[in-house]
């Protein structure tokens, strides 16, 4: 009779987990000895199957799957999509229907159940760790001679680096991610144009130019904070004016913000430091602390909702804040549209010390499958599937925008792709009659994600698409080595990690508001340690040798 | 307010000249009692107005925080719009069937073990009823109860929100004080008159309890109108959801909106007057049902709080 709260529910799942520790001894033997044989498993797989073949079932299957039901457009059984699916695969989904909200949740009581799906979509790492050790999910990295659109894109687009961040410390990973051809920029500042123009101030390139664009526009406006951010709410992660740091973090080369994580690589020394105790942060600190002190940036961007920081930029409070490219179409503009006169871009991310490069994983949510699935008489045809629908060229593009003469027109390729315009997605035929999710099932994020710069380049507007011209001209650099933790070592980091992760935040936040000086910089430092920054850094940089030694 | 009731005594002992005069120290115990009563409804209503106000604005006054307790830009768009979705009435008439047929084994199964445990001649009796305590301190844990129910092959159906719920140890235990209160003498006089056990329940006890069996049925209704957990959790079709998990799913929408990772699935932001219709249409009918049980409701739980 009682509901379940959101504590019992972790708590039985830890339960769970520690459950499905004893039967995981048995479970990995028994497949260990299968090995790699898989002569029992080929009923309806394609003999020859490779990069550029459409991929066809030789007799009907179906296959189970965990469907997200996102509430923008839910889950149906008719969409054309899956029609279409069938017709061009032979294949047919038997679906577990979950809605968005509580999908984390049903995935895994439904995996320690040991009732989970052969497919099971949309799991963003590290999520999957934690279902590792009961043995319920596939090492995919076993199979991948099953996916050579898998292997050929990995290859081809060099990402073996991004590959290595996913990897368990066997070495193996359990994980199929989707694959991002380049990193993908999105988020930026918003700069009213307008203020601009009336101020003759060219848009700023670095942050340098950001801080003399905020000087001349509280020149011109004493009275106002001519920053004022969001997206400092919900807390974590990071402390507050999440997205400003994050971008700050990137132009420094240390995480702050929403990416805020405590191992940094510092290639000059060859080993992890600390993060939140380098060098580089107290830079940034120092930054955004001269932006408050000078009145620049609104103190209260670090602690007020969206809709506030949203309410003052709309109002003319304020003329610069963070955005998308979907917040500058579908908020700052629509509020702005009674001002008269009002102009807002999204500028180039400013640089900073690091220069004109970007840093970010080509790699995100992806697809879990079941052990189960592997004693299937399909398996071998269920992982040719995936390989068509979720990494070949055009099983995605098939995903994404549907099919050629009905939802879209033209050709990735040489640029001549267009929607059809009875379609409408997001920004793109906003007045069409039918939506490319709701009615048709297509750019459904359970299928559709990753792909090729030019696939990535269709589903922007032309000033979008300039936005991100400029930043692929800037230099990708190279991620941090793999440090893959063993369960009990995450566990440890884990106690530490809280600890250490919140103290950040709260003295990030108080460098930052001037609230501390930065003459105690090194007492701060020394109260890291005093909460084992040593010991995790120390741990961090022994997985990092092991794995080096293991499988580097 | 305190003036006010200073500047009114007179008026006041008129009309009641009979009642002794209440004391100053009670004036005033009344005086702050209205006050935070009138606090305290106002911070309860407030909510519902806010959102019934906002089903029928205008989605750019809700996103700039205009709409407090009136409409703005008054339109009925939305609910069309809602009504129109033939997924959400599906869902809907889930919940209906759910919680009727729920309610009905509910009140049932309670009704019986309630009036069995009432009997204190009933050997056994400890036992049984610490059968049903135990369940109210301990249970199973989400997994194994979802284990249990897969094996019974209940999901899918009905019957995996009906039955792991049908039996609310509280409720029970309300209703067992209510029965054990009743004069015995009543029973005792039927018994000689010829009526079997089933006949004292049926046509003796049972018309006796209107207060406790109405308020009984409001608690399981309103329960299982709202819950969503087995709904969610058993059901693997959306055709089978109850309304409280779509308008869930509805809510977390929005509030995922800016999540920075969701560069694919390009999160999409649910309208806040969408989510206030459907809050709307979704709250009304149990609200309803409210005013037509309020007056076995007050007798039925003083009866089970004050001789219980």
């Amino acid at each position: 009779m009682t509901e379940v709260s959101r504590r019992q529910l972790l708590a039985a799942g830890a339960a769970a987990g520690a459950a499905m520790l004893g039967l995981s001894a048995c479970d990995g033997g028994g497949s260990d000895k299968k090995g790699l044989d898989l002569s029992k498993n080929k009923v309806g797989a394609m003999d020859k199957y490779g990069v550029g073949d459409q991929f066809k079932a030789t007799e009907p299957v179906k296959f189970s799957i965990m469907m997200l039901s996102n509430p923008g457009y839910p889950y149906k059984a008719n969409w054309p999509f899956f029609n279409e699916l069938t017709k061009r695969t032979n294949v047919s989904f038997d679906p577990t229907v979950i809605p968005l909200s509580d999908y984390n949740q049903k995935r895994s009581v439904m995996i320690s159940a040991g009732n989970a799906p052969m497919i099971i979509p949309k799991t963003y790492d590290p999520d999957e760790d934690q279902y590792i050790a009961g043995g319920a999910i596939l090492a995919v990295s076993d199979y991948l001679d099953l996916m050579p659109n898998f292997k050929d894109k990995i290859a081809k687009w060099k990402m073996e680096g991004d590959l290595d961040q996913i990897r368990q410390a066997d070495g193996k990973f359990y994980l199929l991610p989707g694959l991002h051809q380049d990193v993908w920029k999105d988020y930026s500042l918003a700069v009213r144009t307008d203020i601009l123009q009336k101020l003759n101030i060219p848009v700023p390139q670095t942050w340098d130019d950001v801080h003399t664009m905020l000087r001349a526009m509280k020149a011109a406006y004493p009275a106002n904070y001519p920053f004022s951010d969001r997206w400092s709410i919900p807390a974590a992660p990071g402390g507050g004016a999440n997205c400003l740091l994050q971008l700050l973090g990137e132009a420094y080369g240390v995480w702050a913000g929403w990416g805020y994580q405590n191992a940094q690589w510092d290639a000059s020394a060859g080993k992890f430091a600390f993060n939140g105790a380098m060098d580089q942060y107290k830079q940034l600190l120092q930054f955004v602390n001269t932006l408050v002190s000078e009145k620049l940036l609104d103190p209260e961007s670090f602690t007020q909702t969206d809709d506030i920081a949203r309410q003052k930029f709309a109002n003319g409070q304020s003329f610069v804040i963070c955005t998308n490219a979907q917040e500058l179409v579908n908020t700052y503009r629509k509020d702005l549209a009674k001002v008269p006169g009002a102009t807002v871009v999204k500028i180039p991310v400013p640089m900073g010390p690091v220069g004109a490069a970007k840093i970010g994983l080509r790699i995100e949510n992806g697809v879990m499958i079941s052990s189960k699935a592997r004693d299937s008489k399909n398996f071998v045809a269920m992982m040719q599937l995936v390989d068509w629908l979720w990494y070949s060229d055009a099983g995605q593009l098939f995903a994404r925008w549907g099919i050629e003469g009905q939802t879209y027109t033209g050709n990735v390729d040489d640029s001549t792709f267009k929607l059809s315009p009875d379609v409408k997605w997001a920004g793109i035929n906003p007045n069409a009659p039918k939506s490319l999710q709701v009615d048709y099932g297509f750019y459904n994020g359970v299928f559709a994600y990753g792909g090729s710069t030019k696939l990535l380049d269709t589903q922007f507007n032309a000033e979008e698409l300039e936005f991100q011209k400029v930043m692929d001209g800037r230099k990708t650099l190279p991620l941090a080595p793999p440090k893959p933790l063993t369960a009990d070592e995450r566990e440890q980091a884990a106690l530490w990690e809280t600890g250490l992760t919140d103290y950040v935040d709260q003295q990030t936040l108080k460098f930052a508001l001037g609230q501390r000086p930065f003459s105690q910089w090194d007492a701060y430092v020394n109260e890291l340690k005093g909460k084992s920054s040593q010991q995790y850094i120390d741990l961090i940089n022994s997985a990092y040798e092991r794995f080096k030694k293991d499988h580097g | 307010m305190v003036t006010v009731d200073v500047r009114e005594p007179p008026a006041r002992t008129q009309q009641r000249s009979r009642g002794p005069r209440p004391s100053r120290g009670y004036r005033v115990f009344q005086g702050v009692n209205a006050v935070i009563l009138t606090v305290v409804v106002a911070v309860t209503l407030y909510p519902f107005i806010n959102i019934l106000a906002r089903s029928f604005s205008n989605e750019r006054y809700i996103r700039t925080g205009q709409v407090n307790l009136l409409p703005r830009g008054f339109n009925l768009t939305t609910y069309r719009h809602v009504m129109s979705d033939s997924a959400f009435w599906t869902n809907y008439r889930n919940t209906l069937v759910y919680t009727v047929v729920a309610t009905i084994i509910s009140m049932v199964l309670t009704t019986c073990y309630a009036y069995v445990l009432s009997k204190r001649h009933l050997k056994g009796r400890g036992f049984l009823v610490g059968v049903a305590l135990f369940t109210m301190f301990f249970n199973g844990g989400l997994i194994p109860n979802y284990v249990l129910v897969s094996h019974l092959n209940l999901r899918n159906t009905l019957w995996a929100v009906v039955l792991p719920n049908a039996i609310s140890v509280f409720n029970l235990l309300v209703m067992k004080s209510f029965f054990e209160n009743q004069p015995v003498e009543l029973e005792e006089a039927a018994a000689v008159d010829g009526l079997g056990t089933y006949g004292i329940l049926l046509r003796i006890v049972l018309p006796l309890s209107k207060a406790v069996i109405a308020t009984m049925i409001l608690f399981y209704a309103v329960f299982f109108w709202n819950s969503w957990f087995s709904g969610f959790l058993y059901m693997d079709r959306s055709d089978l959801f109850p309304v409280t998990v779509y308008l869930r799913n509805l809510i977390a929408g929005a509030t995922t909106g800016s999540d920075q990772t969701a560069s694919s699935d390009s999160a999409i932001q649910i309208a806040g007057n969408i989510q206030a219709v459907t809050v709307v249409l979704t709250v009304a009918p149990i609200m309803l049902v409210y005013p037509f049980i309020q007056r076995y409701f007050v007798s039925g739980v003083m009866l089970g709080a004050v001789k219980g």
